[in-house]
């Protein structure tokens, strides 16, 4: 922050009577430092997430282990599955949006700030309330609770409530967050900013706030009707009165496909950021991009019910899930063609930020191989809750959450603080997060393919031929946190005494780099006219073009399209 | 896994194209990214190439694209409609097409299978079945969703309770299948396997008798000694 002041700003109390500064931290509405609460939040349930992950797989290290209890796994399972759905992905994805977006689209600060400050107290309620549960009793359902195992006949603890009442709470504050952001990228975009000029990342959270305003409200309507049923007496997924079990899936089932994609959504609209700026061009086809990711978020949630392929649902239906996911190769694959091609002809800086947008990729394709075998119905009949689907799903999502959450972190950790990651230790830790992922989850393919081992239990039985797949696996989740619990510690380490950024040290095309590192509360103290894609560099060329201070004629814009 | 009936033929089949079309993804995606890392690293003077329109590119690749993923489509659906197809019951089997398949109730409940058999017996956790013979599972549940797996011998289908699912087979080979329950369903979710023992007909009918024989004895044990006044 500059020590001179400002006319416009109005300078609130007497100086040197600041309030403390996790005060001013707790009780702002400014997007940058609600963003910040997210990410920071986010990567600590990052951490906790890893633990729980650790313990299962220790007891799963060897076969019939009693190193934990059958109520003990399936608590870890559930807090598993809701701390890094609810606790590590979405809220990582939505706190970069968050504080990235609105800088890059040139705007001052969010629409309804005040929406957006209730929609981060409600996440953090939200987790309160999930580990609170802990110190009584967690959750004992799965990391999506199938009805009817969660009415009150079944779990008589108050678990599946605080479950019901931390995931609840985590998505009615997303989906406030997310008109947040829509209202700001509609209305708050620098003069000159046309849709058509919007960064990737930024209409990337276009399309996730827009599929989160979608499947919110359906998992709250769902967890609704689980809390009748719970505490008031109700009967939607109760059996035997007239409820329907089937519901919760098909509700459920949208939320948690729509949430997938928008992992994915946020991961490439970072990735194409980064491949775009550590290759020193623009990417090669915007427009096929930006459309893909619409795609992704449409037939993506169509596809719930590949879910639901053992249920007893119609034929019809299963082909009609099995013909929206198997669409999804034309989005997914024309945006990776042109993240590729964009790399090709370009000039690549090896740096952090590249290096796991790579590995994000490599790691997603996997991931949506594996899931492409997944949705041929007869296939998923015999593969469907086998450990195969476990890594085919850890594949996907912790290639976009983790590399691809990773790689936007190293890419604007030093907008939000100033000062860059280091880069040794980034490289140590990608390279063990990325034997460690294979480690973690290739045995757990053969295991599930070969031996159809199936997901969620809390012990195996020797003799099954899965016990040295096992046995790996475990290895490999150990390998693999150490590599993720390097970049947390690298993150921490930087923020104080990494070397300093200055303001655009990747040389990115977009605003946020026009604004200082980190940026004032108010972003901007002038907005430059938008006058193609890339203003940054405009404003580049402008600068060198007055400092060379010849009459040469400033390099050519790109055509106002 | 190895296929015994032939349904899981069809299925076994399609699970080797399904690895196949994913490792073209996983290869082309890997190798495109390895190739385009080696060849565009910074070298020293190298400037980036501008961006040049590519329609027609981005047009061929959506098209392969989309036929690939015809392709996996229409041959997803081909061999999905194959292993529906209820097996044909072989010259010892005990039903034929005219009279239907044999149809067992199997339920599942927090933490056993029980199958009942078409004379009133039953069995829990071991299922009996003729070899060479179509069967029709009717899966029920008394309690939460179960999920019931014998890989050898058909896909999954869900027990929900509420509604009725069905899972037909053939065994091609007289022996015991094991399998296991494929949703969580509680605590001892883990532990709640089943198996499918196929024995030859003559066997099945003798099993079938003996079980009704012993449960009627067992029954009438205990009519008798409620009767007798010896159990409240």
């Amino acid at each position: 922050m500059s020590d001179t002041p400002r006319p416009e700003l109005v300078v609130e109390g007497l100086p040197g009577r600041r309030r403390p500064r996790w005060v001013e931290l707790a009780t702002s509405a400014d997007h940058k430092d609600l963003g910040r609460i997210l990410v920071c939040g986010a990567l600590g349930f990052l951490f906790i997430a890893l633990l729980e992950m650790l313990l299962m797989r220790l007891q799963l290290a060897i076969p019939e282990n009693t190193f934990l209890s059958p109520v003990a796994f399936n608590r870890m399972l559930s807090l598993y599955g809701a701390t890094a759905i609810f606790l590590f992905a979405l809220p990582l994805a939505l706190g970069l949006f968050y504080y990235a977006a609105p800088l890059q689209i040139g705007a001052r600060g969010t629409a309804l700030p005040r929406l957006g400050q209730i929609g981060v107290g409600l996440w953090v309620a939200g987790a309160t309330a999930l580990y609170a549960g802990f110190l009584f009793t967690p959750s004992e359902a799965g990391v999506n609770p199938l009805a009817p195992l969660t009415e009150l006949a079944f779990l008589s603890n108050n678990g599946v409530d605080a479950w019901a009442t931390a995931t609840g709470l985590a998505t009615l504050g997303f989906v406030f967050l997310a008109i947040d952001l829509l209202t700001t990228l509609r209305v708050l975009r620098a003069p000159g900013m046309a849709w058509r000029r919007v960064p990737v990342f930024a209409w990337a959270a276009t399309v996730a706030s827009w599929l989160l305003l979608t499947i919110g409200p359906v998992l709250l309507a769902a967890l609704t009707m689980l809390m009748i049923d719970r505490n008031y007496d109700g009967i939607f997924f109760a059996d035997g009165s007239g409820g329907a079990p089937l519901l919760w899936q098909h509700l459920s089932w949208i939320f948690y496909s729509g949430a997938y994609m928008l992992i994915l959504i946020f991961a490439f609209g970072a990735i194409a950021e980064i491949v775009s700026a550590f290759s020193g061009r623009p990417l090669v086809n915007r427009a096929t991009i930006m459309a893909s990711l619409v795609a992704i978020a449409v037939l993506g949630t169509l596809a719930w019910m590949q879910n639901m392929l053992t249920a007893p649902i119609g034929i019809g239906w299963m082909y009609f899930a099995m013909l929206m996911s198997l669409a999804l190769v034309v989005p997914f694959g024309l945006v990776v063609f042109n993240l590729i091609s964009t790399m090709n002809g370009g000039v690549l800086r090896m740096r952090a930020p590249l290096l796991f947008a790579l590995g994000a990729i490599s790691s997603i394709s996997i991931g949506l191989g594996a899931e492409l075998e997944h949705s041929m119905v007869g296939a998923a009949w015999e593969l469907k809750n086998t450990t195969d689907a476990t890594a085919a799903t850890h594949f996907a999502l912790v290639g976009g959450a983790v590399f691809g959450g990773f790689a936007a972190l190293y890419y604007w950790f030093p907008k939000m603080t100033g000062r860059t990651m280091g880069e040794n230790l980034a490289r140590a830790s990608f390279w063990t997060m990325g034997v460690g992922i294979l480690l973690a989850f290739v045995p757990l393919f053969l295991a599930g393919s070969e031996q159809g081992q199936v997901i969620d239990a809390y012990k195996y039985f020797g003799g099954t031929g899965v016990s040295a797949y096992n046995l790996i696996a475990s290895v490999g989740a150990l390998v693999l946190a150490a590599g993720i619990a390097m970049t947390l510690l690298n993150a921490i380490l930087s923020r104080e005494n990494g070397p300093a950024a200055g303001h655009d040290p990747w040389g990115g095309d977009s605003l946020e780099w026009f604004a200082l590192s980190p940026p004032e509360p108010h972003n901007f103290d002038v907005l430059p006219d938008v006058r193609s894609a890339r203003p940054m560099r405009d404003i580049r060329d402008a600068i060198a073009h007055r400092t060379a201070g010849d009459d040469a004629p400033a390099r050519e814009r790109q055509p106002v399209a | 896994m190895a296929p015994h009936s032939p349904g899981t033929d069809q299925i076994d089949t399609l699970l080797l194209i399904g690895f196949l079309a994913a490792a073209i993804v996983v290869v082309a995606v890997n190798v495109a990214l390895v190739a385009a890392v080696r060849r565009n690293r910074a070298r020293r003077g190298a400037e980036p190439r501008p961006v040049a329109p590519d329609r027609r590119r981005q047009l061929r690749v959506g098209t392969v694209l989309t036929v690939f993923a015809a392709v996996v489509f229409v041959v997803s659906v081909v061999f999905t409609d194959r292993a529906r197809e209820a097996p044909v019951t072989g010259p010892a089997g005990l039903a034929s097409e005219k009279s239907g398949l044999l149809t067992i109730k199997a339920t599942g409940q927090q933490w056993l299978w029980r199958y009942d058999y078409p004379n009133g017996s039953f069995s829990y956790y071991k299922l009996v079945v003729p070899v060479d013979t179509a069967v029709k599972l009717e899966l029920l549940s008394t309690d939460v969703v179960h999920t019931w797996d014998v890989p050898d011998l058909s896909g999954k289908r869900d027990a929900v309770p509420g509604k009725t699912n069905k899972v037909v087979f053939s065994a091609d080979e007289e022996g015991v299948y094991e399998g296991q329950s494929a949703s969580l369903s509680g605590q001892a979710y883990a532990a709640m396997r089943t198996a499918v023992e196929v024995v030859s007909p003559e066997a099945y009918e003798a099993f079938l008798k003996q079980q009704k024989a012993d449960i009627d004895a067992a029954q009438d044990r205990v009519v008798g000694l409620i009767e007798n006044g010896e159990v409240p």
